[in-house]
């Protein structure tokens, strides 16, 4: 079972190809995690994008391939990757938010 | 070679290559109170697959004996009902040689008293359909998994839910789950809510395949140290058989299967019956599921009723309305037979406008509502969005349809 700790939302996968969608969310960064179905148990992993959320009240965001994080959608094969991954991003999220407020605002 | 120590039934350790002292699964849990197991037991969270909770389900259900022919998406989960036979948490399991003989195998062995488990999806379904529409009439309370599936032409193994509509008038108690969580609760009650007296009815568990089936879901399930009741197969609507005193009698009654003006009275009181039964088993549903339906936000002028895999798209769907600061209802409907009708009219009493999306080209449920609301509710009723074939349903497409449902309807 994936962490539970920034978890803003659980889902179904909102495209609709079944599976299952955990959304995290750290300042105005996060990342998405979608499981959807797969012919094996053996096959079933996690798809995983760095996002930017575009409001502070909703759940609404963009993929953001810009980090440091990733340039890609990433897969892991447990759920025990995934957590090391999230604990590390969560951590990444924090820092980039404290460097993004020293810059200066575009005029 | 000595029979299992403590085992009711004829399998031997040796048979089963086992240490001589072992002891099947089932023998090692406790018989628990139905509504505890539902209501009280401690549960953990898993991440488990459809199928995966179904096992965990059988594991629970003191299964006597699962007869089963393979198809997909319904394989993998009969795949897990080996390994509980193997473990012994299911007495009696063989693959039959297909579906109009595992449909019949198994009314035998529910006749015979015990609790009968079988599965199957689409194609299969409607190839076993005489047997299974025989269930009824037959008072056999059979538990059925059913993983839907694409059954029409073309060819597609993808999700689709169009053969519950042939359930729909058979007598047979059917329920539609959501998701995983769904597919390991329902079958538990389904068991308990068929073997009541005043009930014995077989009960089909439909769930929408692979999107559940073959996917990881949070599951929360009790202590595999607890299982339900047996199935006391003297205790029903009609005497189970005698097969250590053969011949057994395999007609229920003689004069039913003669073709005179008596047989046409008793087989039409007979089937007022079955379906009498089919609404006396709500009561037990109630409390087991804690409802027929489950409402979100009641006091909306617009709703979405749906069942299946599309209540977890309606959910999205109305949470993001939320967000905009729209407030829009979402009736689930657990169980299909007996229809909920009562609860559905309570819960869109206020309603102007109600949705039913559907993964299946008849719209069965959106007919099934419009038969039940008709004349008793004053909401417009739109049958859509409706995806078929393995077509997928978006949330974003049930957003389109509830705006334009606005614009059309003020």
């Amino acid at each position: 079972m994936l962490i539970q700790d920034n978890l803003l939302l659980t889902r179904s996968n909102p495209s609709g190809n079944g599976g299952i969608q955990f959304l995290y969310r750290v300042k105005d960064y996060g990342l998405t995690a979608i499981s959807g179905p797969q012919e094996e148990i053996s096959m079933i992993h996690w798809e995983v994008e760095v996002v930017k959320y575009q409001n502070p009240k909703t759940a609404e965001f963009e993929v953001c391939h810009t980090t440091e994080l990733a340039d890609k959608t990433l897969k892991f094969y447990s759920d025990k990757s995934l957590n090391e991954f999230l604990q590390k991003s969560f951590q990444y999220f924090e820092e980039l938010d404290s460097l993004e407020k020293m810059l200066p605002e575009e005029s | 070679m000595a029979n299992v120590k403590g085992s009711s039934v004829c399998r031997t350790a040796v048979d089963e290559g086992k240490p001589a002292d072992w002891v099947p699964g089932g023998e090692k849990q406790t018989v628990v109170d139905p509504m505890k197991m539902f209501h009280e037991l401690p549960r953990e969270m898993q991440f488990i697959t459809g199928s995966e909770a179904a096992r965990e389900s059988m594991r629970r259900a003191n299964i006597d004996i699962a007869i089963a022919y393979p198809i997909t998406p319904q394989s993998e989960s009969m795949q897990q009902a080996g390994y509980l036979y193997d473990e012994g948490y299911i007495k009696e399991y063989y693959r039959a040689e297909e579906e109009i003989g595992t449909f019949s195998a198994i009314s035998g062995a529910s006749r015979a008293g015990v609790r009968a488990l079988t599965a199957t999806s689409g194609p299969g379904l409607m190839r076993g359909m005489e047997a299974v529409s025989s269930w009824p009439g037959a008072r056999t309370p059979i538990i059925m998994l059913n993983m839907c599936r694409v059954i029409n032409t073309p060819l597609a193994i993808q999700p689709d839910n169009i053969e519950m509509s042939f359930l729909l008038n058979t007598g047979i108690l059917l329920l539609h789950a959501e998701n995983q969580q769904d597919f390991y609760d329902y079958p538990l009650a389904a068991i308990m809510a068929s073997e009541q007296v005043d009930v014995t009815l077989p009960a089909v568990v439909s769930v929408d395949g692979f999107f559940c089936t073959h996917a990881r879901g949070p599951v929360r399930i009790t202590p595999e140290e607890y299982k339900l009741p047996p199935r006391d197969g003297w205790r029903s609507a009609v005497p189970a058989m005698d097969n250590e005193n053969p011949p057994a009698r395999i007609s229920r009654d003689a004069p039913i299967q003669k073709s005179n003006f008596i047989s046409y009275h008793m087989h039409a009181s007979w089937q007022q019956e079955v379906f009498a039964a089919v609404e006396r088993s709500a009561k037990y549903f109630d409390k087991y599921l804690g409802g027929l339906v489950e409402v979100i936000n009641p006091d909306a002028e617009d709703f979405i009723i749906a069942s299946g895999c599309a209540v977890s798209q309606a959910r999205e769907a109305v949470r993001q309305e939320g967000e905009q600061g729209r407030i829009v209802g979402l009736v689930k409907v657990k169980t299909i037979r007996p229809f909920p009708t009562t609860s559905i009219l309570n819960a869109v009493k206020n309603a102007k406008r109600i949705l039913i999306p559907e993964f299946n080209q008849a719209g069965w449920l959106h007919k099934e509502v419009c038969s039940v609301l008709y004349g008793r509710c004053n909401a417009v009723i739109k049958d859509g969005p409706r995806v078929f074939g393995g077509m997928t349903m978006p949330t974003e497409m049930i957003l389109e349809w509830l705006e334009e449902f606005r614009k059309e309807t003020k």
